[in-house]
């Protein structure tokens, strides 16, 4: 009786002491790329489409220009300054990262977030935040077109905020 | 497809980080990590952030999950992807396994691509207290760690800190004649933004020196404003004007540097000086 008890602890403790260690190992299903966005309808404009298929959506710096942005960024950081009403609380801090794909025609769907604290640990920010920058990326109408051979292409692009007590203290990249 | 995947490849901006000499492993008698590392070796010619190239890091750390290499190899693309949860645990990993080889890019990586100011300064502090030797650049070349440190201090609003540690720096480069691409730059901002501005235009034509910028002509012009000189205020400002429309500005694949400005910037200061 008491070895049953010992080995019903020990299959109860053993994957436990595992978990951290195996969660890389274990993610055997990768998209194409790491970040890749398929397109759900259930959650995305429907009428967003990329111009040359998922497979050929490149990521922004493989262009070699940096980031860029329709004008320049002094317009976005403007457009978050006018628009985001911060919603202050002490607890509202972290960073928040909008990613979305960006068409050959410089517009943008598929957004989706993703949010930390600062010790980049997994949380939730208020719903009223994140809407919101959520909306206000949405709402840019105009993306840069990026080009490859002359030819306009897809690509991923992302906008990360730092929130300090829930207000907007920079925008990356 | 084939000519996609070869521009993505020529334009991922290849890493400095070299594979790990397996041998060595073999040498020392350490079996498992050199099956790791002989299996990590196969991730050459995929891309970063294909599913070939994190599966087989997946299978190398399955074979001795001590290996640090195969965790920063892993989170490069979650780094570049914006993915600061995923990066952050990988990554982690990495430097708990190897300190004095991760902490250094790491304190670098949360700098350039998250702004976390002060995880990097705790980052390249504790890597400058483990080794006797030069901490070494940043990934991209661009600065000695301890200029990205001096600019973490500025950004947390510690600007006399800043200021010494990026003239100490500078002073050590000049004795091993190295210059930064914006080192002087941006210590010519610093002492622009302290009030010092005869020393902000000594710096500042220090870099024009080297590597002439809009950026540096700018805040040049912002300190002539500041003596009250309206002749180079403007001269300085349709110089900044021209580097820029040319191409000549400060410059990161990733995310725009500290100090960097726009052509609204210049513009804006350029309708003042004209409706003077």
């Amino acid at each position: 009786m008491k070895k049953v008890v010992i080995i019903i602890i020990a299959l109860i403790f053993i994957p436990l002491g595992c978990k951290t260690e195996s969660k890389f190992e274990n993610k055997k299903e990768y998209l194409r790329w790491v970040g890749d966005i398929e397109q759900n309808n259930e959650i995305d404009n429907s009428n967003f489409k990329v111009c040359n298929g998922d497979e050929k959506i490149f990521q922004y710096f493989n262009l070699g220009e940096g980031p860029r942005y329709n004008k320049e960024k002094t317009t976005i950081l403007e457009t978050f300054k006018v628009k985001y009403k911060p919603i202050k609380s002490k607890i509202q801090n972290g960073l928040i990262r909008i990613r979305f794909v960006v068409n050959c025609e410089g517009k943008a769907g598929r957004f989706r977030t993703l949010q930390s604290d600062y010790d980049y640990k997994e949380i939730e920010f208020d719903k009223r935040i994140v809407s919101q920058l959520i909306e206000i990326t949405k709402e840019i109408d105009n993306w840069e077109i990026l080009f490859r051979d002359e030819m306009p292409v897809d690509y991923y692009f992302y906008l990360i905020f730092k929130i300090s007590d829930g207000r907007i203290t920079e925008i990356l990249p | 497809m084939k000519n996609f995947y070869i521009l993505v490849i020529i334009f991922s901006f290849t890493e400095v980080f070299g594979q790990p000499n397996c041998e060595a492993f073999k040498y020392y008698g350490d079996t498992l990590k050199y099956k790791a590392c002989k299996k990590a070796e196969q991730i050459r010619g995929h891309y970063q952030f294909s599913k070939e190239y994190q599966k087989i890091l997946d299978e190398s750390i399955s074979i001795d999950p001590t290996f640090d290499y195969a965790y920063w190899a892993k989170s490069i693309a979650y780094l570049k992807s914006g993915d600061f949860v995923t990066w952050k645990i990988l990554i982690d990993n990495a430097v708990k396994l190897n300190p004095k080889s991760h902490l250094g890019y790491r304190g670098w990586c949360r700098y350039q691509f998250f702004r976390d100011y002060k995880g990097a300064i705790q980052d390249i502090e504790e890597l400058d207290s483990l080794v006797d030797y030069d901490i070494g650049h940043s990934q991209n070349g661009t600065y000695h760690l301890n200029i990205a440190k001096g600019l973490c201090y500025k950004a947390i609003d510690e600007k006399e800190k800043a200021i010494k540690i990026i003239e100490n720096q500078i002073k050590r480069n000049n004795e091993e004649d190295f210059i930064g691409a914006y080192d002087y730059l941006h210590l010519g901002v610093l002492y622009l933004e302290t009030g010092n501005f005869e020393k902000a235009l000594e710096a500042l034509v220090k870099q024009s020196e080297i590597n002439d910028l809009a950026e540096n002509q700018y805040y040049s012009a912002l300190a002539y404003k500041a003596l009250k000189n309206q002749v180079e205020y403007k001269a300085c400002l349709e110089k900044a004007k021209e580097l820029y429309v040319n191409g000549s500005k400060m410059f990161d694949p990733y995310s725009d540097p500290m100090d960097k400005i726009y052509l609204e910037n210049i513009e804006n200061e350029l309708i003042k000086v004209y409706s003077n």
